[in-house]
C-alpha cells in the first residue's frame, strides 16, 4: 500500500473581506462578507514507501497548505487522504510518531541551550528510552558531522549547524515519513550540499519516504527522481523531472558555428532564432522536428560545429516561479 | 481515574526534561532572579504597609482582624508566585507560538498540546514567593487562632489548589484567544490588574464590587475562600461551590482549547 | 547634534506616530482598562469610610469623624483623578528602547541628526492622544456609577492640574529613560524597571492618598519623585485642600516638580552620552 494516498484532496479557506478605514471596520463588524479561497483543488497522487519526491510550485501555489494537510495540521475540506495508514488530521499518537515536519524558516530548538538539551526533551516526548536516545544521537551526529556543536548554545551556532541540529531533533524518533519545507533555505552552497547528501543517505539507510519543497533546483535535481508540480492549487505534473522539462519547453536549443555569417532571413526557415552574432547562432527547434531539421541544416548550410541541448531546467522553473504562469514558454 | 501507567510515566519524564532544560536556561540570568526576589520582597512590604495604613486608622477591612487579613494576603502572595513560576512564563508564549508558526511543532508532537503549552517551562524565581505566601498564611492563622487543627488545614490546602486551577483556567482561556487575536497580552494585563483585588478579603469591598468579584471575576474564590477555610469560617456550601467551579473551569479550558485549535487548524495557510 | 528638534520635525514625528498608534487602538483601549487599580483601591477606601468602623474603633488620626477627614465622595474624586493622572503619565520607553537595542534598530537612530529620545517622546504623546477617548469613557462610566462624586474642578485648578500631569509625565519619562539608558551596558535593563515599579505603586498615591501615610513616611516620600507622579496631580485635579495640614502645597509641589526636572535632564544627558560612547566602543 502507498505511504501517501491523496484522492480529490481539497482545501478551501474562508477569508473575511474588509474595506479599509473606519467605515469599513464598522461595516465589517455588523455584516461580514466572506470570500473563499481555494488553496488546494482536487489534487490526487500517491507516494510509495521509500520514495523521495520533490514538491514544486510558485509561491502561493498551495505547497505549504498541502504539506500541512499531509502532516495533519489542517483539516481537508474534501477528498480522501491517508498517510502511513492514518487519517492525518486526527493526529493519533501512532501517526505523529511516524512522521516529522521540518520547516526551514521555523525552529524548534531551544535558543539559549545546546541542541543536546532539546534532543533530550524530544526523546522524553516521544518516549525513547535514555540509552536508545543516546545511541541514535551518536548515529545522527556522525552522519551530520556534528560534534562539540551539540553542547554549544543554539544561538551561537551558524545557520548550517543549526539546520543540521534541527534535522537531528526532527529525526530522533525515526519517522518513516519526512515532510521537509525548504530545508536548505538561506544556507550557503556547501551547507546545502551537505544537507542534501545527508537526506540521500538517510533515505537509503532507513528507507524513509521523503516529500520536500525547495526553491533551490539543485536540491530537487540531486534528490528527487520524481516531482509533483502544483500551480493554483492544481496538480500540473507528476513524474520525472526530465518529463517536466519536456512539457514546459517542447523544443530544444541548437547552437551552430558557421563558416560565414548568414542573414536572419536565411536562417528563419529552420527554427526560431534565439541569438545571432556573426558566425554564432542559437536556434530553438521543436522536439518532434529536431532530427529532420538537423539533417537539413547540415546539408544546406556551411556548418562548422553543431550542439544540441535542453534548455536548463533551472531557467524554466525559475521563469515559472517568477511569472507564476504555467503556459509552456512561448516560442 | 483508570489510566494506564505508561503514559503517565512518560508525561512525568517529559515534565522532568521540560523543567530541567528550563532551569538550565534561567541559570544564564542569575541577575534576573535576584531582581525578582527583591521585587517580591518590595511588593510584600508594600502590601503590608497598605494594610497597616488601614489598620492604624482603626479600619478592620470587611470586619476581618489584622491577622485574618494577613491570611488573605498570604493566599494572594502564593498565587502571585504561582503566576510568576508557571502561568506567565508558559502562557505568554502561546502568542509567540501562533505568530511564529512554531505551534505547528507542538501540535505534531505525540503529547497533549495543552500539557505542553501549560507546563513547558518553569521560572524558579517565583518559587520563594509561593513559599512565603504559604508561610504567611500559616503564621497569621496560627496567631489568629492560637492553634492549627488539621481539618481546616486540609480544607485550605484543597481550596488553595482549587484556586490555583481556577486562576490557571482563566489565564489559559485568555491566552488561547491568541489563536484569533494576535495581541492578547494587553488583555492578560487587564486580568492581572483586576486580580490584584484579591489582596484583600472580598467583604472589604462595597456591595457592587463584591458581586463583581464573586460572580464575574472569581476573585473571592481565589484568596478569600482558602483563607476562610484556614480560619475555620467556611460553610460547606462555599467549599463545594469552589471545588465545582475549579472542575468546571478546567473542563471549560480544555474544551475551549479544542475549539480554538479547530480554527487554527482550518484557517492557517 | 542639537538637543531640541525643530517644530516641523516634532510635528511630523507626532503625526506619524499617531497614525501608527491608531492602528493599535484596540490594544491601547485594553491597556487603558488595565489601569483599574485606583478603582479597586477606591472600593476599599470608600467601603472603609462608609462602614464607620474607624469611628467605632476610635481612630488614631481623627477621633471619630470621616476617615482621614475625607468623605466617600472625596475619595471617589481623588481616585478617579489618580486614574486620569496615571493614564497620561504612564511611560513605557524602557521596553521599547530595549527592543530597539536588541533588534539593532538603535544604530541607525544614533546616526540621525535628532536625539533618539525625542522619537520616544513623540510616540508617548501620540499614544496618549489615542488613549484619551478610552480614558474619558472609563472615567465617565465611573461617574455614572458614582454620580455624587462628580464636580467640575475650578478653572484654575483644572489648568494647574493639566500642567502638573504634563510635568508628572516628563519626570516619569526622564526617570524611566535613565533605566533604559542602562541598556547600553546590560541587555536586560527592563528587569530593573520592576524594582522601580514597587515604590511607584505604593508611594505615588495610586493605592492611598498621601494623607493616609503617617507624618514621617509622608515627609520621607516627599523627598522622592514618586508622590509627584500621581498623588500631587490627582489632588490638584480633585480640588483637594492644599497647604497647611495637607501633604502638598500648590506652589511647593510645582516647585518640587521643576526641581526634579532640572536635576533629571542633565543626569540623563550625561548618562546617555556615556552609554553611547560605550556602545560605539563595543562596535555594535
Amino acid at each position: 500500500m502507498a505511504t501517501v494516498m491523496a484522492r480529490g484532496l481539497r482545501k478551501t479557506f474562508r477569508v473575511a473581506d474588509k474595506q479599509p478605514g473606519l467605515a469599513g471596520t464598522l461595516r465589517h463588524l455588523v455584516h461580514r462578507r466572506w470570500r473563499s479561497v481555494q488553496a488546494v483543488r482536487e489534487v490526487s497522487f500517491s507516494i510509495e514507501a521509500g520514495e523521495v519526491v520533490g514538491f514544486l510550485g510558485p509561491n502561493g501555489a498551495g505547497k505549504t497548505t498541502t504539506l500541512k494537510l499531509l502532516s495533519g495540521l489542517i483539516h481537508p475540506s474534501g477528498g480522501e487522504l491517508a498517510v502511513a495508514g492514518h487519517r492525518p488530521f486526527r493526529r493519533e499518537r501512532a501517526f505523529l510518531e511516524s512522521i516529522t515536519l521540518v520547516m526551514g524558516q521555523k525552529q524548534q530548538l531551544i535558543w539559549d541551550l545546546p541542541p543536546l538539551d532539546s534532543l533530550r526533551v524530544n526523546a522524553a516526548v516521544y518516549g525513547i528510552p535514555e540509552r536508545e536516545a543516546r545511541r541514535r544521537i551518536a548515529e545522527l551526529a556522525e552522519m551530520l558531522e556534528l560534534g562539540e556543536e551539540l553542547t554549544r548554545p543554539v544561538r551561537k551556532l551558524s545557520l548550517g549547524q543549526r539546520m543540521k541540529a534541527e534535522l537531528m531533533a526532527a529525526l530522533l524518533h525515526r519517522p518513516q515519513m519526512l515532510f521537509l519545507d525548504e530545508p536548505t533555505l538561506g544556507l550557503d552552497i556547501n551547507a546545502q550540499a551537505r544537507v542534501r547528501q545527508f537526506l540521500a543517505d538517510y533515505n537509503r539507510r532507513t528507507g524513509a519516504t521523503v516529500l520536500l519543497t525547495s526553491h533551490y533546483m539543485a536540491d530537487i535535481t540531486a534528490l528527487c527522481p520524481r516531482v509533483l508540480l502544483i500551480h493554483e492549487g492544481r496538480l500540473f505534473h507528476d513524474g520525472a523531472l526530465a518529463e517536466l522539462s519536456e512539457r514546459l519547453a517542447p523544443w530544444r536549443q541548437v547552437r551552430l558555428e558557421l563558416a560565414r555569417p548568414l542573414s536572419a532571413a536565411q536562417l528563419a526557415p529552420y527554427g526560431e532564432i534565439e541569438a545571432l552574432e556573426g558566425c554564432e547562432v542559437r536556434l530553438a527547434i521543436p522536439r518532434e522536428r529536431l532530427t529532420a531539421t538537423i539533417t537539413r541544416l547540415l546539408a544546406q548550410l556551411p556548418v562548422l560545429d553543431l550542439e544540441v541541448s535542453d534548455p536548463p531546467i533551472e531557467e524554466l522553473i525559475g521563469r515559472l516561479f517568477r511569472q507564476g504562469s504555467l503556459e509552456p514558454a512561448p516560442r | 481515574m483508570a489510566m494506564p501507567v505508561a503514559p503517565v510515566l512518560r508525561y512525568l519524564r517529559t515534565l522532568r526534561r521540560f523543567w530541567g532544560t528550563a532551569l538550565a536556561t534561567q541559570l544564564e540570568y542569575q541577575l534576573n532572579a535576584l531582581i525578582e526576589l527583591l521585587a517580591m520582597a518590595g511588593n510584600l512590604a508594600g502590601s503590608l504597609l497598605l494594610l497597616w495604613l488601614f489598620h492604624r486608622q482603626g479600619v478592620a477591612l470587611g470586619g476581618w482582624s489584622w491577622n485574618a487579613v494577613l491570611v488573605v494576603l498570604g493566599a494572594y502572595t502564593f498565587l502571585d508566585g504561582l503566576t510568576s513560576t508557571l502561568l506567565r512564563p508558559n502562557l505568554s508564549r502561546i502568542v509567540n507560538h501562533v505568530q511564529e508558526g512554531t505551534l505547528d511543532f507542538v501540535l505534531l508532537k505525540p503529547i497533549d498540546s495543552q500539557f505542553w503549552l501549560s507546563l513547558r517551562t518553569i521560572s524558579p524565581a517565583g518559587l520563594p514567593e509561593m513559599g512565603l505566601g504559604v508561610v504567611l498564611m500559616l503564621w497569621a492563622a496560627r496567631r489568629e487562632l492560637g492553634a492549627l487543627p488539621p481539618a481546616p488545614l486540609l480544607a485550605a490546602a484543597v481550596l488553595l489548589l482549587a484556586a490555583a486551577v481556577i486562576l490557571y483556567a482563566l489565564w489559559f482561556v485568555l491566552a488561547a484567544t491568541s489563536i484569533w487575536f494576535v495581541k492578547t497580552w494587553n488583555a492578560t494585563e487587564v486580568l492581572r490588574a483586576a486580580l490584584t483585588a484579591g489582596r484583600y478579603p472580598v467583604s472589604a469591598y462595597p456591595a457592587g464590587l463584591r458581586l463583581l468579584f464573586t460572580l464575574v471575576l472569581p476573585v473571592a474564590f481565589l484568596t478569600t475562600v482558602p483563607a476562610e477555610a484556614l480560619l475555620g469560617r467556611l460553610t460547606p456550601l462555599t467549599a463545594l461551590t469552589s471545588l465545582l467551579l475549579a472542575c468546571g473551569a478546567l473542563v471549560i479550558s480544555r474544551a475551549f482549547w479544542a475549539f480554538a485549535l479547530r480554527f487554527y487548524t482550518s484557517a492557517s495557510s | 547634534m542639537s538637543f531640541l528638534p525643530p517644530l516641523r520635525v516634532a510635528r511630523t514625528l507626532w503625526t506619524v506616530q499617531f497614525a501608527y498608534m491608531a492602528e493599535y487602538r484596540a490594544e491601547i483601549a485594553l491597556w487603558a482598562l488595565s489601569g483599574v487599580l485606583p478603582f479597586i483601591m477606591f472600593g476599599l477606601w470608600s467601603a472603609a469610610a462608609a462602614d464607620g468602623s474607624a469611628a467605632a474603633h476610635g481612630s488614631v488620626a481623627g477621633g471619630g469623624g470621616p476617615l482621614l477627614g475625607l468623605s466617600a465622595a472625596e475619595f471617589a474624586r481623588y481616585f478617579v483623578c489618580a486614574f486620569v493622572a496615571r493614564q497620561f503619565s504612564v511611560v513605557w520607553v524602557v521596553w521599547q528602547f530595549e527592543e530597539d537595542a536588541l533588534e539593532g534598530r538603535l544604530s541607525p537612530y544614533l546616526l540621525q541628526p535628532l536625539h533618539p529620545l525625542w522619537r520616544y517622546v513623540a510616540a508617548h504623546l501620540a499614544e496618549q492622544a489615542t488613549r484619551l477617548p478610552f480614558a474619558l469613557v472609563i472615567a465617565s462610566g465611573f461617574f455614572l456609577l458614582q454620580p455624587q462624586a462628580f464636580a467640575w474642578p475650578a478653572p484654575g485648578r483644572l489648568l494647574l492640574g493639566v500642567l502638573s500631569v504634563g510635568l508628572a509625565f516628563a519626570i516619569h519619562f526622564l526617570l524611566q529613560s535613565l533605566i533604559a539608558t542602562l541598556c547600553f551596558w546590560s541587555e536586560r535593563a527592563s528587569a530593573l524597571e520592576r524594582l522601580f515599579y514597587v515604590p511607584y505603586v505604593f508611594l505615588s498615591g495610586l493605592v492611598a492618598p498621601l494623607q493616609a501615610f503617617p507624618p514621617e513616611l509622608q515627609r520621607l516620600s516627599l523627598h522622592t519623585p514618586f508622590p509627584y507622579l500621581i498623588g500631587f496631580p490627582a489632588q490638584v485635579l480633585a480640588g483637594m485642600p492644599m497647604g497647611g495640614e495637607a501633604p502638598f502645597s500648590l506652589a511647593g509641589g510645582l516647585a518640587a516638580m521643576v526641581l526634579w526636572l532640572l536635576l533629571l535632564v542633565p543626569a540623563l544627558l550625561l548618562l546617555w552620552r556615556a552609554g553611547v560612547r560605550r556602545y560605539s566602543a563595543m562596535g555594535a
